[in-house]
């Protein structure tokens, strides 16, 4: 089974426990980035610049996993549509009561591209 | 069995039209070009076009009609059913190899496409397609939406061992891909066959993902990967090349990249627990596929409702 990239062995099934998928993310440094940014949309016209600034939540730990991971360079970069559906799906069950938190899920969950930078 | 003990055997299911061969293709491609993995792909639809994508060709010449050529089976050389892919694919190239052989099909009409699976597979063996020093994956695409006996040949016969359903999140889509595990059920448990994901090849409708999401867990199965709609595919494909080798760095080529990541190192093989007809209608109702029906309503013309 894999979520948000990350791969969890067959025998832990198909319905994997969120605290599992939170551990993974345990050692994630936030120390260097206070805002994830993202770029969501296609045609130059509709794309819109979306801020999080929110670092106590699971989904800005997910999202400054994803931007680092195999990103020396720290560039712009393209986010795959079933990670982030995940983290959204998953933010919704840990992160339920913050409505920012919850907004961005809502743009998450769009059919639209997104890509993300952090600063 | 032939092959080395460490070949998988994989295979593409899904309904017609539903992007299986381009799926295929595609992660296949990426599978081969960034994990090295040597792969032969067995194309088990009679329209022949499981390799052309790899090949840069229009259609290659399918193990039934070079059989018709010669008169039979037995005077149809290897190397003319089986080809070295082009570019990034072929043998001297670096990275993984793709080779590719088409089963082919009767004339529309006649006889059973069954039966070209059959001899396909068979004669590959015999020539010893599978004993090919490095092959790492066999890949079966086929055409299958109720699982006929032919169409099951490479799940019945224990050949494909994990089988990648791709669906979307449309009705027939949806309901062959649970037929499809009905198949697999049936020979679980004398084949060894598993079902190993769902792989939605997206129509981009609302709540796709979750719907997908959705089936593959009552399943007892995962949604491997979300593959999102992108023109880039129609480009590469009217050049008759997959994505990885059209546009190696783009945002579709990363998506077949990751999804080559997961079957390669996927480990969830399961026995499927398909659902009811009741349970899948509902399912599409809950995700709004369906429209409630008003039982009062059942029955009556348009001018008595």
């Amino acid at each position: 089974m894999f979520i948000l990239g990350f791969h969890f062995p067959a025998d832990m099934g198909n319905n994997v426990p969120d605290e599992k998928v939170v551990e993974k993310l345990a050692d994630v440094d936030l120390s260097d980035v206070n805002e994830v940014k993202l770029l969501m949309g296609t045609k130059d016209k509709d794309k819109q610049w979306i801020s999080y600034t929110n670092k106590d939540t699971f989904l800005f730990k997910a999202l400054v996993h994803y931007f680092k991971e195999e990103n020396p360079d720290r560039a712009q970069k393209y986010m795959i549509y079933m990670n982030r559906y995940q983290m959204s799906e998953l933010s919704k069950r840990l992160d339920a009561a913050d409505d920012e938190t919850m907004k961005l899920c809502h743009n998450l969950d769009s059919m639209e591209q997104f890509r993300i930078e952090v600063a | 069995m032939a092959g080395a003990a460490s070949l998988r055997q994989i295979a593409f299911y899904g309904k017609g039209g539903i992007g299986k061969s381009t799926t295929s293709q595609n992660t296949l491609a990426a599978m081969a070009h960034y994990f090295d993995k040597n792969i032969m792909i067995v194309g088990c639809d009679p329209k022949a076009d499981s390799t052309r994508l790899i090949l840069h060709e229009k259609a290659q010449d399918t193990i039934l009609s070079l059989a018709a050529e010669y008169g039979t089976i037995e005077d149809v050389e290897m190397e003319q059913a089986r080809l070295w892919g082009k570019g990034l694919f072929d043998k001297e190239t670096p990275g993984g190899w793709i080779n590719c052989t088409e089963s082919g099909g009767p004339e529309p009409g006649v006889g059973c496409a069954g039966r070209g699976v059959i001899t396909a597979i068979n004669f590959l063996e015999e020539e010893g397609a599978y004993d090919e020093e490095g092959l790492d994956f066999v890949s079966y695409d086929v055409l299958g939406d109720v699982v006929c006996g032919g169409f099951a040949m490479p799940i019945r016969e224990g050949k494909a061992q994990e089988i990648y359903i791709v669906m979307s999140g449309e009705m027939m889509a949806m309901y062959a891909a649970n037929n499809i595990s009905k198949g697999i059920l049936k020979y679980a448990n004398t084949g060894g066959v598993r079902l190993a994901g769902l792989i939605c090849n997206a129509r981009m409708t609302d709540r796709e993902y979750d719907l997908a999401k959705e089936l593959a867990t009552r399943i007892g199965t995962q949604l491997i990967h979300f593959v999102p709609r992108n023109n880039i595919v129609q480009h590469a494909e009217l050049r008759r090349m997959t994505v990885v080798e059209y546009s190696p760095y783009s945002d579709q080529a990363r998506e077949y990249k990751e999804l080559a990541r997961k079957i390669v190192y996927n480990d969830m093989k399961i026995i499927p627990t398909p659902v009811s007809m009741d349970e899948l209608e509902d399912l599409l109702l809950e995700f709004g596929l369906e429209d409630e029906v008003d039982e009062s309503q059942v029955g009556k013309a348009a001018h008595e409702a």
